[in-house]
């Protein structure tokens, strides 16, 4: 299959079966302490997941079940209460170069250009790049978000969808290894998502990044997954994780009109109807 | 690594073609909505002053009260385009006070500013400054500023020393107390998106918190202005020999209303021209926030 062609060139140094784990996490319990209330909320419990270099894993689940807060446990934003998460073999103690990530409430500077918030990651870390390659990948990586023209507005001056492609530039353009995505498409029209998901899905086959990808869009989730994890409901906990197996890149091959696809969607969508349901028992 | 340069999106560039931003020409409603402000408040203004003056002469109210708007402006014509001859004690010009009260309020609040914004910024950043120095804060932030002007003159006189102390006092908690909650309200989400993005400790401080707190920081000037302001006059009028107030004292003991009414006047133009300065230097450093208001 294409897929494990191109991901098999894409590894250092592969594994056995052409593997190599990139984020482990073994037992990850991790919550919130209210302060207010003196209590403390599990977020996810027992979260046991290997996820491979290159792979695209798309996380679902009903609101509030913690998949948030798992990808910031990725990025080291939260701390494990138990069991451990590790990037490339080492636990994360804090953020570093090698992820990058796309924010829900896209966490853009406000008193930054578009511009300068694409920008923002060359400040921050030094990833010895000449000044003329920094200029040059802002301006290709504004281009790929299609906001080209826009680089001296402010956030204040975007819509919600142009917002969030400024975060999408800004998590592209230092080339991480890992890519942390949290509904990066939500505040997009259906049109302009679908280009954009087809963009992507073209960009990380040929990066070789590792993804791991929030959606609330069943449709996007097996449209652009290779594997795709249900969580369920308070604490969040991993109800099933179902491989995608469609030929890549999946809008060449027009997979929507598979069998495949509507049974894995329906499969899905099945899952997260009765968390959804669990959820709305829950708050009854 | 990406190989980006066949991007080529026909579909979905219409939507954020660049070419979508236009010049577009005047109105007439644009045009009025823009300077219809100015000529209401000029017609205003004047079919104001030409009520008083008026009003005035019809004699209904003694000019010791209440004197007419041409010799108001007469005292103040007079007042800023004459100075006090060199060796002079006492000036009667409205020019000399006002520049003496300008430079007082002006090094008042540039130390309230060197105080106030470092010690803002330590509070909100730390919590053990915070433990320590807020019970006092408030305390001094809440005590009407007014009452410390006898204490003040007893320790140092009449003196510019003094005036400059009351401004100082009267600006530094605006600022302090601003800089402090623009530094615990900073947006929790920017700082994890700036340490995701590898900002070190003094980054987070440098290009998170401070720019975020700069429009509190200014809106506390703001507010500093218009206290310090009000300290400069109160601790002219209790005594000293200069300065605005004073001479709003000494034309009162002199029954000048003329010059009395002139020197307000000249207040509430010094005021709003800095406050105006200071929503000038808001939109200029923090034009995010400008539009929020618009
Ligand atoms: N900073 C926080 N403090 C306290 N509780 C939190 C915090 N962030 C999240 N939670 C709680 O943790 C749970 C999981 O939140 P999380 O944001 O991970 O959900 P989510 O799956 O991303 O939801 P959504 O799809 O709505 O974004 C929620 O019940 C929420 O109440
Ligand atoms: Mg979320």
């Amino acid at each position: 299959m294409k897929v494990a062609e191109a991901k098999a060139l894409s590894e250092s140094s592969p594994a056995a079966d052409g593997a190599t784990p990139v984020i482990v996490s073994k037992g990850l319990t991790v919550g919130y302490k209210l302060h207010r209330e003196r209590k403390q909320l599990t977020a996810l419990r027992n979260i046991n997941l290997t996820i491979n270099r290159g792979e695209f894993v798309v996380l679902v689940g009903p609101s509030g079940c913690g998949k948030t807060t798992f990808i910031n446990a990725i990025a080291g934003l939260v701390e494990p209460w138990e069991g451990t998460i590790e990037v490339n073999g080492r636990p994360v103690t804090g953020p570093g170069p090698d992820r990058g990530m796309v924010f829900q409430d896209y966490a853009l500077m406000p008193w930054r250009t578009v511009e300068s918030n694409v920008r923002m990651p060359f400040e921050l870390q030094n990833l010895n790049l000449s000044k003329e390659e920094m200029n040059e990948r802002v301006r290709r990586y504004i281009k790929l978000v299609d906001l080209s023209g826009f680089e001296k507005s402010y956030p204040y001056e975007l819509s919600g969808g142009m917002k969030q492609r400024v975060g999408i530039a800004r998590a592209l353009v230092s080339e991480p290894d890992i890519l942390l995505a949290d509904e990066p498409f939500a505040a997009i029209d259906a049109m302009t998502r679908e280009a954009m998901q087809s963009e992507l899905e073209r960009f990380v086959a040929n990066t070789g990044q590792t993804v791991v990808f929030i959606t609330h869009s069943i449709d996007e989730a097996v449209i652009l997954g290779d594997r795709v994890v249900v969580i369920s409901y308070r604490p969040g906990q991993i109800k099933e994780v179902v491989d995608v197996n469609l030929p890549r890149p999946r809008f060449d091959y027009d997979v929507k009109m598979l069998p495949e696809y509507g049974e894995m969607r329906d499969h899905i969508w099945r899952l997260v109807k009765d968390e959804a349901l669990q959820t709305a028992r829950g708050v009854q | 690594m990406a190989t980006l340069d066949d991007s080529d999106r026909t579909s979905v560039e219409a939507h954020t073609d660049p070419s979508r931003i236009q010049d577009t020409g005047w109105t007439m409603s644009e045009v009025w909505s823009r300077y219809g402000p100015w000529v209401v408040t000029i017609v205003n203004l004047t079919a104001f002053f030409c009520l008083w003056q008026l009003f005035a002469m019809s004699g209904a109210i003694n000019p010791l009260f209440l004197p007419s708007a041409s010799s108001m402006f007469e005292a103040l014509w007079h007042g800023l385009t004459t100075t006090a001859p060199p060796g002079a004690v006492v000036s009667g010009s409205i020019a000399d006070h006002l520049f003496y009260s300008l430079r007082n309020l002006s090094i008042g609040l540039a130390i309230a500013c060197v105080i106030g914004i470092p010690a803002g910024l330590l509070m909100g950043g730390n919590k053990y400054v915070e433990m320590i120095l807020s019970p006092y804060v408030w305390a001094l932030a809440s005590l009407p500023r007014i009452a410390l002007v006898p204490l003040f003159i007893l320790f140092l006189g009449f003196t510019v020393k003094m005036q400059i102390t009351i401004v100082v006092l009267s600006a530094v908690f605006p600022i302090m107390i601003n800089a402090w909650a623009g530094v615990k309200t900073t947006e929790k989400s920017l700082l994890a998106a700036a340490k995701v993005f590898g900002a070190s400790r003094s980054d987070l401080y440098t290009k998170v918190v401070f720019p975020y707190t700069l429009p509190f920081i200014i809106s506390g000037v703001q507010q500093g202005i218009g206290r310090g302001l009000i300290g400069v006059i109160i601790a002219e009028i209790f005594g000293g020999s200069n300065g605005l107030g004073y001479l709003i004292r000494r034309s009162a003991d002199t029954f000048n209303s003329s010059l009395m009414y002139a020197v307000l006047l000249v207040l509430v133009i010094v005021s709003l021209t800095l406050i105006q300065f200071t929503r000038w230097l808001e939109a200029y450093v923090a034009p995010w926030r400008h539009m929020d208001r618009l």
